[in-house]
C-alpha cells in the first residue's frame, strides 16, 4: 500500500458508493458514520473487510481503527499507517510462506 | 374445531418460475409452461427450476433490509410484501395486532452457505462478512419477512424440508385458532442449487439430463424417473375469522383441517400407510368425509417410491372419487415453497372453475393408478380442497381448505 491521501479518499469513497449505496455528494470527511451517514457497527465492519481486501492489509488486530468516527477519521487512519499496516501485512504473508513450507517439509 | 377460533386467509403473495402474482402463475400453469430449463455445468446438466433472481426488483427493498437476504429471503420478502399489499393491512396495524410470521425453508440460503464454506475452504476467512451469517442461518426467511414488514409479534421457522411451508400454515393456523394470535403471515420459500439436486442425484431421486428439459418433470407417469429441484416462495396473510371479517377483509378460504405426522422409521422413503392415516386424520379435524373434498393437489414429486406411495394412500383414504394433480411437473419441486406455492395456486384455479393437470402425465403408472388423475384441464367447482405435503424423516403434513366461507 503506497498511496497518496487522494488515492486513500477515492478507495474509500468507492466503497461507500458501490456496496454502502450511498450518494457520493453526501460524502465530506466531517460526516459521521453513524448519525450523518445512516451506517451501523455491522455496516462498519462490512466496510472494513472491503478496505482490507482493497488495500491488501489486515485491521484484525487494529484497536486504533475501532475509534474512528468521521470519514476524515478514516482517511487520516490509512495515510498516517498505510506503511505500518504493509509491512504487517508483508510480515504475516512471510510468516504464512515460511510455516507453508515447514509443513511441506514434514 | 370445536371451541376454537376459525382461521381464514385473505392475502397472498408468490414469487416463482411461472409467475411473480398467482393470476400470472395460474395463466402460466394453464398455458402448460414449465419452469423446468437444462441446467449448467455446475449442476452437471441436470434438469433445474429456478425462479428468476431480478436485482431490478430486490433493490426496491431498502439496503438496511437486503445486506442480510440471499435469494431466499429476498423471494419471501417479495412474497411477503404482495400478501400484505393484498391484506389491506398496513404496517402500523399489523405492529398495532403484534402480528408475526411463520416462513420455513430447508435450509436457509445454501448459496449463502456455499459462499461462506468456499471462503472458509480457501483460507480466505478474513473476508467473510457478518451478513453471510444472516443469509445463511436456517431462520433466514423467517426474521427477514418480519424485518420486511414491520411484524413485532412471533416469529417461528419450521424447517422439516419440503413440509416446511405446509407446516408453517399448519402452525399459524394452531395459533390464531387457539387464540393466541390474530394475525400471521405464514408460507415457505428455497433456493435450489448444484448441492441440492446434486445431493438427490446421489440418491438417484432426480430426474436425468432430457433432450427436452421440460418432460423431465412427471408426477405419475410410468416414465417418471425423478424429481426437478425448483425454487420459489409463497406468503399468506392468515387472520383470525373474526378480525377479518369485522375489518371488511376479502376471504380467499378458511383453514378447517390440518394434520401432520410421521412414518416412525423413515429417512428418506415415503410410507403409505403414514401417509393415509395423515390424510385420515386431517378429514375428521375438519369434521369432513373425504368424499367431500372436491380436489386433491398432491405432493407428488415424480420419484418413483414417493407418487407411488402417496396414491396408495389416496386410494386408501378417497378411492378414485376425488381428482388429484400435483403442480410439480409444472414447477418442479420448489421444496419448502411447494406446499403454500401450490397452495396459492390452487385458490386461482377455484377462482377460474379449472383444475390444472399434472404435466407430461400421458402414461399413469400402474402403481399409481386407481385414483381420479387430471389430465387434461377440467372444469370444477372447488368447495374444499385438500393438500399435502411430504419431507425427509418420513415427515407427513396435510390441510384442508373451505372456500366461499
Amino acid at each position: 500500500m503506497n498511496l497518496t491521501r487522494d488515492e486513500i479518499i477515492e478507495a474509500v469513497n468507492s466503497a461507500l458508493v458501490n456496496e454502502m449505496e450511498l450518494d457520493p455528494a453526501d460524502l465530506a470527511p466531517e460526516k459521521t458514520f453513524f448519525d450523518d451517514l445512516g451506517l451501523d457497527s455491522l455496516d462498519m465492519v462490512d466496510l472494513m473487510i472491503g478496505l482490507q481486501r482493497k488495500f491488501g492489509i489486515s485491521l484484525r488486530e487494529n484497536e486504533e481503527i475501532k475509534q474512528v468516527r468521521t470519514l476524515g477519521d478514516v482517511y487520516d487512519f490509512f495515510e498516517k499507517n498505510q506503511a505500518m499496516l504493509t509491512a504487517q501485512a508483508e510480515a504475516a504473508k512471510a510468516a504464512a510462506a515460511k510455516a507453508a513450507r515447514e509443513d511441506a517439509g514434514k | 374445531m370445536d371451541g376454537l377460533k376459525r382461521v381464514v386467509i385473505t392475502g397472498i403473495g408468490v414469487y416463482s418460475a411461472l409467475g411473480f402474482t398467482p393470476g400470472e402463475l395460474f395463466d402460466n400453469l394453464a398455458a402448460n409452461k414449465s419452469a423446468v430449463v437444462r441446467g449448467g455445468e455446475e449442476e452437471s446438466f441436470l434438469p433445474t427450476a429456478p425462479a428468476p433472481r431480478k436485482p431490478e426488483l430486490f433493490r426496491t427493498l431498502p439496503r438496511t433490509l437486503r445486506r442480510a437476504m440471499a435469494p431466499s429471503a429476498c423471494f419471501t420478502a417479495m412474497a411477503g410484501l404482495a400478501a400484505m399489499r393484498d391484506s389491506g393491512l398496513t404496517q402500523n396495524e399489523l405492529a398495532a395486532r403484534k402480528a408475526g410470521c411463520a416462513v420455513g425453508s430447508t435450509m436457509g440460503s445454501v448459496s449463502a452457505l456455499r459462499d461462506g464454506y468456499a471462503l472458509v475452504l480457501s483460507g480466505q476467512s478474513d473476508r467473510l462478512s457478518p451478513m453471510h451469517f444472516f443469509k445463511s442461518a436456517s431462520h433466514t426467511t423467517a426474521f427477514n419477512l418480519a424485518r420486511t414488514l414491520g411484524l413485532n409479534g412471533a416469529i417461528y421457522s419450521p424447517c422439516s424440508a419440503c413440509a416446511s411451508g405446509l407446516q408453517s400454515m399448519g402452525l399459524c393456523t394452531a395459533l390464531i385458532a387457539a387464540g393466541q394470535e390474530t394475525v400471521m403471515f405464514c408460507g415457505g420459500a428455497d433456493e435450489t442449487g448444484p448441492e441440492v439436486s446434486g445431493s438427490f442425484s446421489l440418491m438417484y431421486a432426480h430426474a436425468p439430463v432430457e433432450d427436452d428439459p421440460a418432460c423431465s418433470s412427471r408426477p405419475f407417469s410410468a416414465h417418471r424417473k425423478g424429481l426437478v429441484c425448483g425454487e420459489g416462495a409463497a406468503v399468506f396473510c392468515m387472520e383470525e375469522y373474526g378480525h377479518a371479517v369485522r375489518r371488511g377483509a376479502k376471504i380467499y378460504g378458511e383453514i378447517v383441517g390440518y394434520s401432520s405426522n410421521s412414518g416412525g422409521n423413515g429417512l428418506s422413503q415415503s410410507d403409505a400407510p403414514a401417509i393415509a392415516r395423515c390424510m385420515a386424520d386431517t378429514c375428521a379435524s375438519a369434521g369432513i368425509a373425504p368424499a367431500d373434498i372436491d380436489y386433491i393437489s398432491a405432493h407428488a414429486t415424480s420419484t418413483l417410491q414417493g407418487d407411488a406411495a402417496e396414491a396408495a394412500a389416496i386410494r386408501e383414504v378417497f378411492g378414485a372419487n376425488v381428482p388429484v394433480s400435483s403442480l410439480k411437473g409444472h414447477l418442479g419441486h420448489t421444496l419448502g415453497a411447494s406446499g403454500p406455492l401450490e397452495i396459492a395456486a390452487v385458490f386461482e384455479m377455484a377462482r377460474h372453475g379449472v383444475l390444472i393437470p399434472t404435466h407430461n402425465l400421458v402414461d399413469v403408472d400402474p402403481a399409481c393408478a386407481g385414483i381420479d388423475h387430471v389430465t387434461a384441464p377440467r372444469e370444477k367447482q372447488i368447495r374444499y380442497f385438500f393438500k399435502n405435503s411430504f419431507a425427509f424423516g418420513g415427515i407427513n403434513a396435510s390441510l384442508i381448505c373451505k372456500l366461499n366461507v
